[in-house]
């Protein structure tokens, strides 16, 4: 039976060979063409393949030498930071910057235990009309502050 | 002298009191992020960077230069007052500095660091003004089997830099020359690895790449931890060294500097390598070597001003080959490409002004942050006060904003939180992003001077030994591989790593 002995090392390289073997087979069909004339696959084939063999030496290591775990992670901070960032991305365009910022900043904050509704709520809110000053009337950037305005 | 003529050429252009006003602004926005904890000078110009997209070519570098000096000295601020170091390069001034402060010396190790940094960046400066130009016209003599094999050079020192196991930095170069290669090839016309996005064909934007892995996943992994009590931020009492620590950081500052304006030239992360060596070569001549980590004086001075000119002087390859040799510099191409700037050896004989009054700003940015920031120091204490549960939803908008008005897509935001996700993954894993990045910029380049190099020589791999400069470049390389494969430099390496 064989025991991981190093689970970041072990984890980093089955990553490394996933990336290698995805880039292989999505650029399979570009052509590789000769050393003198180097196709569009040429180095993607080349570099992938090299990923590969250096992914699979690091998982062989992650077999044989101890090493570090993996320090325990958890959920809750990704969940909303994750959901702060793409909630941003898919409203700025359908309800305009504030609405947006104060929606995204209020879901961020819950990423940290410490959080308290009113703190959040006013937070969000501040965050908001910040932005519309500074981005929109400041720095002059091209977007609706909300999604009334004309 | 043609150096002087040459500078004022550059103070001409870049001393109005518009681009002042700009690089007062950027002085202060660096610094503003920078001081924020978790967030490194990467991030922070990555984050402030679309602030600079409506100025003109000038005045946006010269913000750049401002911002880029602002958030450094943050990074020593953080450093100095409550031990987080913002990146690699200020490791080194957390040990000696965060000892001072603890020691209630505080406001000293910042003014050591703050003047020490400036001396230093005023020397940079000229030694850039006096070698670019030399080295401009040597670099005129290379051709793709040049570039190319530099490139690899700064490749392989990026990975003996990297802190941790050598072979995952290899592994992360190479899978960084690959995120370098999505998009259209342009010699061939085809699209690489885009998925059918369209947003996706002039490859993936540097902007959300950098802010994902390093201003995401340092938050997310930040609000994992339980956040160490903010009160124990030192007070700050008087911002003047007493005559005893001045007598001994003078001497540093002057060794830092030499060290770093030497070592900045290298390529591959010039300022990590000579904090490193300044804070080694003061513990070795210094007479009292028990201080050393407890508060040394000379361990905050020597450091921070090497950092600080090795950080001006890595501008050399920059300007003259058109090689960013650090993630940093790899900003300000990606700054200098909006612009419409393309940084190399014609930089300097078709836009003189351009380069000069960049190089003026350089120095123009260095004066303005220890004019403003010494009496500032308080604000930025009161900065690091502010719990963290307050600041990371400001910076999670301001990264927001920053990605999505790059080109108005929100598909630059999207890929920015999946960028993050990597990046989370990569540091669980023990994966450094720093020479991710570096193959990521270089990706493009590499493959385009493979090619014509590969036309040149019909094929024939030989051609990057034939030509001198190259093979010297290629030895360069192989001496630094073998220098990690040697025992006992992995062995100081490691001890490098472990203060």
């Amino acid at each position: 039976m064989v025991r991981v002995k190093s689970p970041q090392d072990f984890w980093a390289g089955i990553l490394f060979i996933c990336f290698g073997v995805l880039a292989l087979f999505l650029g399979h069909n570009y052509a590789f063409g000769t050393a003198t004339r180097m196709g569009p696959g040429f180095l993607p084939t080349t570099l992938s393949w090299i990923l590969v063999i250096l992914g699979l030496i690091i998982v062989f290591r992650g077999l044989t030498f101890d090493g570090t775990a993996i320090p325990p992670g958890r959920l809750r901070p990704q969940i909303f930071v994750l959901a702060g960032i793409v909630l941003f991305g898919l409203l700025i365009e359908r309800v305009g910057l504030a609405p947006t910022v104060f929606v995204s900043g209020l879901v961020a904050a819950f990423a940290s235990q410490e959080v308290n509704w009113k703190e959040a709520f006013l937070l969000a809110a501040g965050a908001a009309i910040l932005s519309v000053v500074l981005f929109i009337y400041l720095l002059g950037q091209s977007m609706t502050p909300w999604m009334w305005s004309p | 002298m043609d150096v002087f003529a040459n500078l004022a050429t550059g103070f001409g252009a870049a001393v109005t009191p518009a681009n002042l006003l700009f690089c007062l602004i950027g002085c202060l926005l660096g610094t503003l992020v920078g001081v924020l904890p978790g967030i490194g000078p990467i991030a922070t110009i990555a984050m402030l960077l679309p602030i600079t997209f409506g100025l003109d070519p000038l005045s946006s570098l010269i913000m750049l230069a401002g911002i880029y000096y602002g958030a450094q000295y943050g990074g020593s601020t953080t450093a100095i007052l409550v031990n987080l170091p913002g990146e690699t390069s200020s490791v080194i001034t957390c040990i000696d500095g965060y000892q001072m402060a603890r020691r209630g010396r505080a406001g000293a190790a910042l003014t050591i660091a703050a003047l020490g940094s400036f001396f230093a960046g005023c020397v940079g400066t000229i030694v850039i003004a006096a070698f670019a130009p030399v080295l401009a016209g040597f670099a005129e003599k290379f051709r793709s089997p040049e570039y190319f094999s530099l490139m690899l050079f700064g490749l392989v020192a990026a990975v003996v830099l990297a802190n941790g196991s050598v072979i995952k930095a290899v592994a992360m170069v190479i899978l960084g020359l690959l995120f370098g290669l999505v998009g259209t090839d342009t010699q061939a016309g085809v699209t690489r690895f885009t998925f059918g996005v369209s947003e996706l064909y002039d490859g993936i934007d540097f902007v959300p790449l950098a802010m994902g892995l390093f201003g995401f996943a340092e938050m997310m992994g930040n609000l994992e931890k339980k956040l160490e009590d903010r009160s124990s931020t030192q007070k700050i009492d008087s911002l003047w060294p007493t005559r005893e620590e001045a007598k001994l950081a003078v001497p540093a500052v002057l060794r830092g500097t030499l060290i770093g304006s030497f070592l900045g030239i290298l390529p591959g992360g010039g300022a990590v390598l000579s904090s490193f060596a300044s804070y080694t070569l003061e513990k070795k001549i210094s007479r009292s070597k028990a201080m050393f980590g407890k508060g040394a004086v000379e361990g905050v001075a020597g450091p921070e001003s090497a950092n600080n000119a090795g950080a001006q002087t890595s501008f050399i390859p920059l300007l003259t080959l058109g090689i960013p040799s650090t993630p940093v510099m790899a900003i300000m191409v990606g700054a200098m490409m909006i612009q419409g700037i393309a940084p190399g050896t014609a930089l300097l004989t078709e836009k003189p002004t351009l380069f000069w009054g960049m190089i003026a700003s350089m120095w123009v940015g260095n004066l303005m942050l220890v004019i403003i920031n010494l009496p500032l120091i308080g604000l930025w204490v009161a900065l690091l006060k502010v719990p963290y549960r307050l600041l990371f939803p400001c910076i999670l908008i301001l990264c927001c904003v920053g990605a999505y008005s790059i080109s108005s897509s929100t598909f630059l935001v999207l890929l920015m939180a999946g960028i993050s996700v990597l990046g989370y993954v990569f540091n669980k894993l023990g994966c450094e992003c720093a020479p991710f990045l570096l193959g990521f910029v270089l990706g493009p380049l590499m493959e385009e001077n493979l090619r014509r190099s590969m036309v040149l020589s019909f094929g024939s791999p030989t051609i990057f030994v034939e030509r001198p400069i190259s093979l010297v470049l290629l030895f360069m390389s192989l001496a630094l591989i073998l220098l990690i494969v040697l025992p006992s430099f992995r062995k100081t390496r490691e001890d490098a790593f472990q203060e």
